[in-house]
């Protein structure tokens, strides 16, 4: 059997004793900015049984009219990066730039986008169960300079 | 504690550890978040760098860093997954995927899926030389594996708590899962949600089954097999209700399991005829030990296993000393 020298094993107990107080640390006090010993937040959030449930997504306008789907196949950009950045295209919609020009960058032929905006589809929930019901909301938008 | 954390394990799960370890890196470069390289065409402006990266100076993604960190770290993966220059490689690995996961998690969204992994990466390079089917016991490769199997326990057992920070006792009765199946919910999922008061129930059972995460680690051998089974189980669900596959971690899960049974290299070479047939061709191993002698010779030399004066030294080990609580041993690899 291959063994540990005392001072390979001593190195080892606190190599893991650290990992795991900074881990609990971050449980406790952290955030996803302490990535990777941030808190395990998945799915952590409550809702309430009644509340109705977000469903974001970011949609362009070309010069003619069409309402293209601006999801992470069209622009590079995860949904999730969208909401988690939402607060930041709120406070200045002219961020939303930004995503035009992923776009364009993908699709170098496709028409210009004249206007950008998130829009949270709110799913009604009773009792912890979807009813099949929702209503649009446009929370940011963004028209391009002519 | 000392001995429980660096309880020793063979050499050749090490190897197999390794190899599965290095390939899902290379697999998730290109298979699991192929994403990561779509931001060389997201503007910089986005880029938000978490802490880590703020901390070390790392520059803002630009499509050339992207590239030499995706093209370097696939060869360097696959290179580390045969096993060679563990230490080397091993850590430039490391390295290299950590740097491409804060570029990952800088765009707003952190994942929590990967921390087992990480931890893996952090830690193989430190579990020494190892060979497939090498039986040799080693105490630094116990130790990789327990942490690594405590990381992925963490990811369980810390959530529990992360929803009782973050979301409170109303979570268990909130519309958590009503939200994710609407969000990204699978046909499955919806016929699931049409079920009075199941989600509620399922939500209950998800904090249980965390809260309870860390008996796997004093259950005997067996039974430690059948929970992590279901750990893996709970996961084809959430596959196919919600589409959350949580990739990272079921490959750093690996750790709970008796790898070195799994051989495809040597199952490839005997089906290609190479050495005898049937049973006559099985690697004699512990269970074996008094009736099989080394038979090593006929087939399958080379990388795959370890020098026959290794073998019967260990064999002698094997049987003085049972491995306790890391996965059992089992004599012969199983397969065709």
């Amino acid at each position: 059997m291959e063994t540990l020298t005392t001072r390979g094993r001593v190195t080892r107990l606190g190599a893991t004793a650290l990992g795991l107080v900074l881990l609990l640390a971050g449980t406790f006090w952290g955030s996803d900015d302490d990535f990777p010993f941030g808190p395990f937040r998945m799915y952590s959030t409550s809702n309430p049984p009644n509340a109705p449930a977000p469903d974001t997504r970011v949609e362009g306008v070309t010069s003619s009219g069409v309402v293209v789907d601006l999801g992470q196949d069209a622009t590079g950009i995860r949904r999730a990066e969208i909401e988690g950045q939402q607060d930041r295209y709120a406070a200045d919609p002219a961020l939303l730039a930004e995503i035009a020009d992923a776009y364009a960058e993908r699709h170098p032929d496709a028409d210009a986008l004249v206007e950008i905006r998130i829009v949270i589809r709110w799913h009604g929930i009773r009792a912890g169960r979807p009813t099949g019901g929702h209503t649009d909301e446009t929370v940011v938008s963004w028209q391009a300079p002519r | 504690m000392s001995r429980w954390l660096t309880e020793a394990v063979p050499r050749g799960r090490i190897a197999a550890f390794r190899t599965v370890i290095y390939l899902f890196v290379a697999a998730d470069l290109v298979i699991f978040t192929p994403w990561v390289r779509t931001r060389v065409s997201v503007p910089g402006e986005l880029y938000q760098p978490l802490l880590v990266g703020r901390v070390l100076p790392l520059p803002t993604p630009t499509p050339a860093l992207v590239a030499v960190i995706f093209w370097s770290l696939l060869l360097l993966a696959l290179l580390a997954a045969t096993g060679r220059a563990p230490r080397l490689l091993g850590w430039a690995v490391c390295a290299l995927y950590l740097q491409w996961m804060i570029i990952a998690m800088s765009y707003g969204k952190v994942d929590h899926d990967r921390f087992g992994l990480l931890i893996a990466l952090a830690v193989l390079p430190t579990a020494g030389r190892a060979r497939h089917g090498d039986t040799t016991r080693t105490e630094a490769g116990g130790w990789a594996l327990r942490v690594t199997q405590i990381a992925v326990i963490c990811t369980y057992f810390l959530a529990a708590f992360a929803k009782l920070r973050f979301g409170g006792l109303d979570w268990l009765t909130g519309s958590v899962l009503a939200r994710a199946i609407i969000r990204r919910g699978t046909d499955l999922a919806d016929l699931i949600a049409q079920v009075p008061y199941l989600l509620i129930i399922a939500q209950f059972g998800i904090v249980a089954f965390e809260l309870f995460s860390p008996v796997v680690f004093l259950l005997p051998p067996r039974w430690r097999l059948a929970m992590v089974g279901f750990f893996y189980s709970f996961h084809v669900v959430t596959i196919a209700t919600i589409t959350i596959s949580f990739a990272p971690h079921l490959a750093a899960m690996t750790s709970f399991l008796p790898l070195e049974r799994v051989r495809p290299m040597l199952w490839a070479r005997r089906l290609l005829g190479r050495g005898p047939a049937g049973t006559a061709s099985e690697t004699p191993g512990p269970a074996h030990a008094d009736t099989a002698p080394v038979r090593l010779g006929d087939h399958a030399t080379g990388a795959d296993l370890a020098p026959p004066g290794d073998e019967a030294v260990v064999r002698a080990d094997a049987d003085l000393a049972p491995l306790g609580d890391q996965a059992p041993v089992v004599g012969r690899p199983a397969g065709p």
